[in-house]
């Protein structure tokens, strides 16, 4: 590397602070609110449900529910921070689904058909990434246009009932349990927080990050921008396929509306855990995570007291509305 | 450049050994079963009724199944609980953990999505736990449903005979509104309907009977009709079947909007679209199947099963645990029976074993 193309340190390295000023710092910004959020969900479930909501059963119904919007979440959330959103998660979720499924019930290996479709996850983020990096085109226009071509090929696919692909293993992956704790959920907790380490620990990440937040200020630095964007709208087509194929272990099928409107879950609770669809650089996959157990805490204490589940939707809402007001109040901008 | 320090660098390895570690873990577990799914029921002695409705847009009869369903359990002094499957596979699936967790002692449902009725009724036999069904068919499960094949019948023949009446045969297109990823049911339905009108006209041209993809809903019917219509340009005297009222009304509102509802007749499934006050002049009868009053013929096997008489499941078609009996009616026979909320409320209040069918077709 050349003196020239080297980043400015300043760019990457945090200043050394005492433990307690960091733990300090950490709950000043998203991911200290949304942590209150969810223990305040926590205690409303503890006192509304009882403590049968932090039953084993429990908590296997919240962790099998979250996991994959997880894993998906937070391997679409490089794009969010490179600063391209990607709206076609959702449908490329169905999208993996349905190969997955029909190829696995034509009789094909299921580990090469997990293969392939991760190879379609790549040339999807490759298409994305080619209309958006190399002809400067909109990213929420292109990826809602992925969305429709994905949602109408897996209806195309699908046109009567689909088949039926129990797949033992991965049953006992996506809907078991080890101690008590929902298998799926520890996988995703892993990514995430693998997820979180490239994210702040690492040069990877930064230049991600710096990408995000000004794609010129991080040109100058020597960042390759397009390079960076591409990597992440495969990363979140990629992770979007893995769930595809996670739904089928879990499901046992997928029919061609499988993933319809998971692309506004996610994306709603990336923003409730800090991130944002309109400005890069900002949030963090832990936020992320705790975003997704706070809907999903809700969702659960409406459920489990079979309350009308029109009201989740209004809960979001109110919650999405009050994180954007926080981030405001924050001075949501501070990191440009 | 990042300087890492040996403090940063133990850090940053703690943590991901920490993070493989857990995916190592989650890893792990392939081809071991979890019996957590099972653990943490609360039974609390009372017979208890988890219904789960269909949610699925335009169809106003599926929470009016868990309105009937709430109705007999009160009547029964039993507990109700109610989930939607908002027509998503994934919360189908979540709500059978729910219902498992909360220790119900039956399940009933319509499901819209029943690609992972497999992996729920995996999940209910392992819990010990009934299901009836309504309308899909899944093997172990109790099927409540209508003689498909009879209605597709029934509704034919009413439609080639006011063919008969009204046109002494002379049909120019027979337009079938088919719905295929309905699969058997569909071939009753349509199919059947298609046939009894071949049989009560025999002479209509074989090259007169077509057919398009209408999915069962009117948003897909009324998008594809004009394709037919503009393929038939001198056609005049038109009838349609279909697998229900919403792709029949499709293809006739379609006419409309041509200017080619001229003489046009349609016989719907189902009589979703058949009563209220916005009926299409041109739906000339349906076939009713009483969908909102599903659950009372649920609530007979409960009763059995609540009694711990549970009886044999039947779990196909053709060999229905409660079937229920279809009732063709014309568009004035139909403006007779009360609309779907006031049919609600006085099934809810009928006395025990009573069905829509009693109520409002026999005579």
């Amino acid at each position: 590397m050349t003196a020239t193309a080297t980043p400015p340190a300043t760019l990457f390295d945090d200043p050394v602070l005492p433990a307690h000023r960091r733990i300090l710092n950490s709950f000043r910004g998203p991911v200290g609110s949304i942590s209150a959020t969810l223990v305040v969900t926590l205690l409303v479930g503890l006192v509304w449900v009882g403590p049968s909501f932090f039953s084993p059963s429990n908590i296997q119904i919240v962790g099998v529910s979250v996991a994959i919007p997880l894993i998906v979440g937070v391997m679409a959330s490089f794009a969010l921070l490179a600063g391209v959103v990607d709206l076609s998660i959702g449908s490329m979720v169905g999208f993996g689904a349905v190969i997955f499924n029909q190829l696995v019930a034509a009789g094909l290996d299921p580990w090469l058909v997990a293969l392939i479709t991760v190879v379609v996850g790549v040339v999807v983020g490759l298409t994305n990434a080619f209309v958006i990096v190399r002809f400067g085109a909109e990213p929420l226009a292109v990826t809602l246009g992925m969305l429709t071509l994905l949602r109408g090929l897996s209806q195309v696919i699908v046109v009567s009932a689909p088949p039926s692909t129990l797949i033992e293993p991965l049953y006992n992956v996506t809907q078991g349990a080890i101690a008590g704790f929902p298998t799926l959920l520890l996988i995703g907790i892993g990514v995430t927080l693998i997820a979180a380490g490239i994210v702040s620990k690492t040069r990877v990440g930064r230049k991600v990050q710096a990408v995000g937040g000004d794609d010129r200020a991080a040109s100058r630095a020597g960042i390759s921008v397009p390079k960076v964007r591409v990597i992440a709208l495969v990363v979140s087509s990629v992770g979007a396929a893995i769930g595809g194929i996670l739904y089928v272990g879990q499901l046992g099928s997928a029919s061609n509306v499988l993933g319809t409107g998971l692309e506004f879950q996610i994306y709603a609770a990336l923003m409730i855990g800090g991130y944002s669809i309109t400005r890069g650089g900002v949030g963090n996959p832990i936020g992320a995570l705790l975003g997704l157990l706070v809907v999903a805490g809700i969702t659960n204490i409406l459920n489990v007291t079979f309350t009308d589940p029109n009201y989740l939707d209004l809960i979001t809402a109110l919650i999405l509305l009050a994180a954007v007001l926080v981030d405001r109040f924050r001075g949501g901008d501070s990191f440009e | 450049m990042t300087h890492f320090t040996r403090g940063r660098l133990a850090r940053f390895g703690l943590v991901g050994v920490a993070a493989a570690g857990l995916l190592l873990t989650g890893c792990s577990t392939v081809g071991s079963t979890s019996d957590a799914g099972s653990t943490g029921a609360a039974d609390d002695g009372t017979f208890t009724v988890g219904f789960a409705v269909g949610g699925q847009p335009d169809a106003d009869w599926q929470d009016l199944q868990g309105d009937v369903a709430e109705g007999l359990a009160k009547q029964r002094g039993w507990d109700f609980v109610e989930l939607s499957n908002d027509n998503s596979e994934a919360t189908a699936t979540k709500n059978a953990d729910i219902f498992i967790q909360k220790g119900v002692d039956v399940v009933m449902m319509f499901n819209g999505q029943p690609s992972a009725n497999p992996v729920i009724a995996k999940k209910y036999e392992a819990a010990g736990i009934p299901v009836v069904t309504f309308d899909i068919a899944q093997p172990g499960w109790y099927f409540v449903g209508v003689d498909n094949a009879a209605a597709g019948t029934d509704g034919g023949t009413r439609l080639g005979e006011l063919a008969k009446e009204k046109w002494d045969c002379k049909v120019d297109l027979v337009i079938s509104a088919e719905g295929t990823a309905a699969g058997q049911i569909n071939t009753w339905r349509t199919g059947n309907a298609r046939d009894a009108v071949k049989e009560t006209c025999p002479d209509i041209p074989e090259g007169n009977y077509v057919s398009y993809e209408a999915d069962g809903n009117l948003t897909t019917s009324l998008a594809n009709a004009p394709g037919i219509f503009a393929a038939h340009p001198d056609a005049k005297n038109i009838l349609v079947v279909g697998l229900n009222d919403q792709a029949v009304v499709g293809a006739l509102q379609a006419a409309t909007q041509l200017g080619r509802d001229g003489s046009i007749m349609g016989w719907g499934q189902d009589g979703g679209l058949i009563t209220g006050p916005n009926v299409d002049p041109n739906l000339v009868g349906s076939v009713m199947y009483f969908l909102e009053g599903y659950p009372a013929g649920a609530f007979e096997i409960a009763d059995e099963i609540a009694a711990g008489n549970a009886p044999a499941v039947k779990d196909t078609g053709d060999d229905a645990a409660v079937s229920v009996q279809p009732c063709a009616v014309t568009a004035d026979e139909a403006a007779e029976i009360p609309s779907i909320d006031q049919r609600v409320s006085e099934l809810a209040d009928a006395p025990k074993g009573t069905t829509e069918y009693d109520l409002y077709c026999k005579s």
